[in-house]
């Protein structure tokens, strides 16, 4: 009797400290989650403008984000001390986009049994503890990038195709949809790649020297931001304008010049605001609680911007980041 | 203990909690009821007076607008020069503005001022987005367009709203158009939050968005916003589901500014708190119902229920019960306890009283009875001394009056209660002489007593009512020799008196009928008196025990304890 009445006495106390404490609890607010978000980069337009996204969403879902990317886009030993200063700094997730497919893996993998959340975007990493996967579709963008280069009336085509670093998996992914879509066209006769630094200069140099190995190259085709700069850029110094069908990737405003000058023509723009958007809103879901399928690509819009379409009211969205 | 119906402090906790939980739900239903359309009232002022604050300032910006087109209108009529230097401060001055440019009536552009250099990449593909020739025909007086960028320059696309105005007809130009840049618009707009999560977008009169501060957002397909819905509101604040609409059309009649603002974070802010206030009272009143509870168990519950444990081991040994009331506990449980108290020394009181009483009236009884002498026996036992006289058996006559002398004697033993065994034996040997020559010898006799037990006090006349009920039940009637043998034997702390006889015998019921009468059959002491008496003296393990079989004989077992003085017995 007198057993049972402590009992009753100590749950009712019970009750009231949890309830006392789920007053306490409804008052505070959230912690602020501290959230990575390391590229390939920080200096070219398609990564700003990944940052605008980032910013956007940070700002919305009130996140602790900090900003980092090596020097260059095949620095990936810098990407994965990025990753270890995040561990350090008890990071809650990383938003990644990987240099090498192979050699960030083992980062990634530390990272994420050191209890962070990973989102990968724009380029995928070798990885089975990634949260979420973000971006363009790389082998779709491939295929559209076909289709841009096949769109003319040419008979015979010879194919050049500037891409960046072979560990990189969306560029290897992009040449995989490039070259199943061209190889399908009885038109194309060759096809030859080049792998060049991820610089226009170094990709410039590239693209002059495959063309002046193969002059019979009449399209040519960079698969990245720099990259598609670079061959713009050598077809314009040889002056192929009219010869040779070049097709670039993503919309850096010298590219948006020689499409409007007629040097390219397409551009086979992805959607990066939306990556960055996204990535931080989903790492905030994930940290949240939410769970995504990181098998299934949350796939970015990839459009082919051309001559005709440019300033087109999607054309201008697609190419001109608002402000 | 019984453990049905509800205990007092369970029921007062029960009580007190449901009164507190009824109020406190009675308390946030009437709250979220009363202050529901009230905070939705909230909102929508809220909301509204953000747009009209927000619209006022972009009209005053499109009225400043207008003035700048009068103004750019009139300085069209300057020369060449003049207005090359009036563009030059006046691009300066206005950072709003990204290029101001003319058309001939054809559409061809005949000057484009702008900060951002000449107009180099028009001059290239021809395509110009700040002036929509199609939109002229229909609206001639000039129109305010959608947001697009300026293809005017090389490497430098600015998003821009154009106003184009058909200029008067005494300047060399038709039209003129203003690029305005969209992100000074946003500087109105895009910090007019309503709440924490509401903003303003500015769209025009068919739905398309001039400016949203998410525009990126829209752009990239991240985020929509219902146009064709809020298109067709008329100006007003709208509430659907959780979200406020209000709408207001711009002075310019074109554009329609939107609010958009989330009742929910309103209500669940508030609510929210009121929670939290209300859980805090409800854990604050759970505390105090249990000190409560402890204070009303420690002054009520527990009192009265040790009152009631007291009460019932009253009622199972009320003899050798002491009460000691509680100090503590509230007047009325105190008071009721002393009341026991009082009753519990009463009652014992009289329940003593009524045992010595009773005690006192049996001793009274026994000793009258004592005193009594059978005038059958006395009168046949003198019938038979006289007979012995006449026959002149004087020798025997001599003896039987001995006998007799003996058995009074001892009867009277000089008032004393308890006699030695000894004594009590030679009056049981007494009485059965006497008998015997009366029966004629129609029995044999014995009397076999242990010496230690000699010198104890037994009742006088306690084997004299256990013979005579052998001589006349037993013996008496008996066809063979009867024989009646008396023992005397410690068991234990006990002394053990037995009387058997080979007689008649008894039935169960006989001998029911024996431990039940009052008297003997004559007179004088019974077998009843003799148990009754041991039973009152020396407690319920003493007294007769009567052991018998028909045609067999009869066992009569006397059990009482050793007694060594008459005041050992007395004090009992």
């Amino acid at each position: 009797m007198r057993k049972s009445k402590v009992r009753i006495l100590l749950s009712l106390l019970l009750l009231a400290v949890l309830l006392l404490s789920a007053c306490g609890n409804s008052e505070g607010q959230a912690t602020q989650y501290k959230i990575y978000l390391i590229t390939k980069s920080t200096s070219t337009e398609f990564w700003r403008s990944v940052f605008a996204g980032a910013n956007a969403a940070k700002a919305e879902y009130n996140v602790n984000l900090i900003i980092r990317g090596p020097d260059t886009e095949e620095n990936y030993t810098g990407q994965n001390m990025y990753i270890q200063e995040a561990i350090r700094n008890h990071a809650d997730a990383i938003i990644f986009s990987a240099i090498s497919y192979t050699e960030n893996a083992a980062a990634i993998d530390e990272a994420a049994d050191a209890g962070i959340k990973v989102i990968v975007i724009d380029s995928d990493v070798n990885s089975s503890k990634v949260s979420a996967r973000i971006g363009t579709d790389n082998i779709q963008a491939g295929r559209i990038t076909a289709a841009a280069a096949l769109d003319t009336e040419e008979a015979h085509l010879s194919v050049g195709i500037v891409n960046f670093a072979l560990v990189s998996r969306n560029g290897q992914e992009r040449e995989i949809g490039l070259r199943e879509q061209l190889e399908k066209d009885e038109r194309v006769e060759q096809i030859y790649t080049v792998n060049s630094l991820t610089d226009h200069d170094a990709a410039r140099e590239s693209a002059i020297s495959l063309l002046q190995e193969h002059p019979e190259i009449n399209v040519l085709i960079g698969l990245n931001e720099p990259l598609g700069v670079g061959v713009a850029e050598a077809s314009e110094e040889l002056d192929l304008k009219g010869r040779v069908r070049v097709v670039s990737f993503d919309s850096n405003i010298r590219c948006i010049e020689l499409l409007r000058s007629g040097d390219v023509s397409a551009l086979i723009v992805q959607n990066p605001y939306a990556m960055g958007y996204l990535g931080v809103e989903t790492a905030w879901k994930v940290l949240e609680g939410q769970s995504f399928r990181p098998d299934q690509l949350i796939d970015t819009a990839t459009s082919i911007i051309t001559q005709e379409n440019m300033f087109t009211v999607e054309g201008q969205k697609a190419l001109f980041s608002f402000g | 203990m019984k453990k049905n119906g509800i205990r007092m402090s369970t029921l007062l906790i029960c009580s007190i909690l449901a009164i507190v939980l009824i109020v406190l739900a009675a308390a946030v239903l009437l709250f979220s009821q009363t202050y529901q359309q009230q905070l939705i009232q909230t909102a929508r002022t809220n909301s509204l007076r953000t747009v009209t604050q927000v619209s006022s300032t972009v009209n005053d910006y499109l009225a400043e607008i207008k003035t700048v087109m009068r103004m750019l209108g009139r300085e069209m009529t300057d020369s060449e020069e003049e207005r090359a230097e009036f563009f030059d401060v006046f691009l300066r001055i206005r950072p709003d503005v990204v290029a101001v440019s003319t058309y001939a009536s054809d559409g061809s552009l005949s000057h484009c001022y702008s900060d951002l250099g000449p107009p180099t990449g028009i001059e290239a593909d021809g395509i110009n987005l700040s002036l929509d020739t199609d939109r002229l025909r229909s609206e001639s007086m000039g129109y305010v367009s959608a947001p697009h960028v300026v293809t005017f320059f090389q490497d430098k696309y600015p998003w821009v709203i154009t106003v184009v105005q058909r200029m008067k007809d005494e300047s060399a130009e038709r039209w003129i158009a203003l690029d305005i840049s969209c992100s000074n618009i946003a500087t109105y707009i895009s910090d007019s939050g309503i709440g924490r999560r509401g903003y303003c977008f500015l769209m025009d009169t068919n739905g398309n968005i001039v400016y949203h501060p998410q525009q990126q957002l829209i752009y990239s397909d991240l985020k929509t916003e219902d146009t064709a819905f809020i298109s067709s509101l008329e100006d007003g604040s709208y509430v659907e589901g959780n979200v406020i609409y209000t709408v207001r059309t711009l002075s310019n009649g074109q554009w329609r500014l939107v609010g958009v603002s989330y009742l929910q974070e309103f209500l669940t802010e508030s609510l929210r708190q009121l929670g939290s206030i209300l859980l805090l009272l409800a854990g604050l009143v759970l505390l105090a119902t249990l000190i409560v509870s402890a204070v009303l168990s420690a002054s009520i519950s527990r009192p009265l229920r040790e009152l009631e444990h007291s009460m019932e081991q009253f009622e199972e040994d009320a003899d050798h019960f002491s009460y000691d009331p509680p100090q503590q506990g509230v007047r009325e449980v105190r008071r009721l306890s002393a009341s026991f108290q009082d009753l519990v020394l009463k009652l014992q009181q009289l329940m003593k009283t009524v045992r010595k009483e009773e005690i006192n009236l049996r001793k009274t009884e026994l000793r009258a009875l004592q005193a009594q002498i059978n005038p059958h026996f006395l009168y046949n036992t003198l019938d038979s001394i006289s007979w012995m006289c006449e026959q002149g058996k004087n020798a025997e006559a001599v003896e039987m009056v001995n006998a007799l002398a003996r058995l009074f004697r001892i009867s009277i033993s000089r008032g004393h209660e308890l006699i030695p065994i000894r004594s009590e034996l030679m009056h049981a040997e007494s009485y059965l002489e006497i008998q015997a020559y009366r029966y004629k010898n129609q029995f044999t006799w014995s009397i076999d007593a242990d010496e230690n037990c000699l010198d104890y006090l037994c009742h006088k006349i306690t084997l004299q009512p256990i013979i005579e009920n052998a001589i006349y039940h037993g013996i008496n009637g008996l066809v063979d020799d009867g024989e009646i043998r008396v023992s005397v034997r410690e068991d234990g702390e006990d002394i053990l008196f037995t009387v058997r006889d080979n007689g008649s015998g008894m039935t169960d019921e006989q001998i029911a009928a024996i431990m039940q009468k009052e008297h003997s059959d004559r007179a004088g002491i019974g077998i009843k008196n003799v148990n009754d008496r041991l039973t009152i003296y020396f407690g319920p393990a003493y007294g007769i025990q009567i052991e018998s079989e028909p045609d067999q004989g009869t066992s009569v077992f006397i059990r009482m304890p050793k007694v060594k003085e008459e005041a050992d017995y007395e004090k009992k």
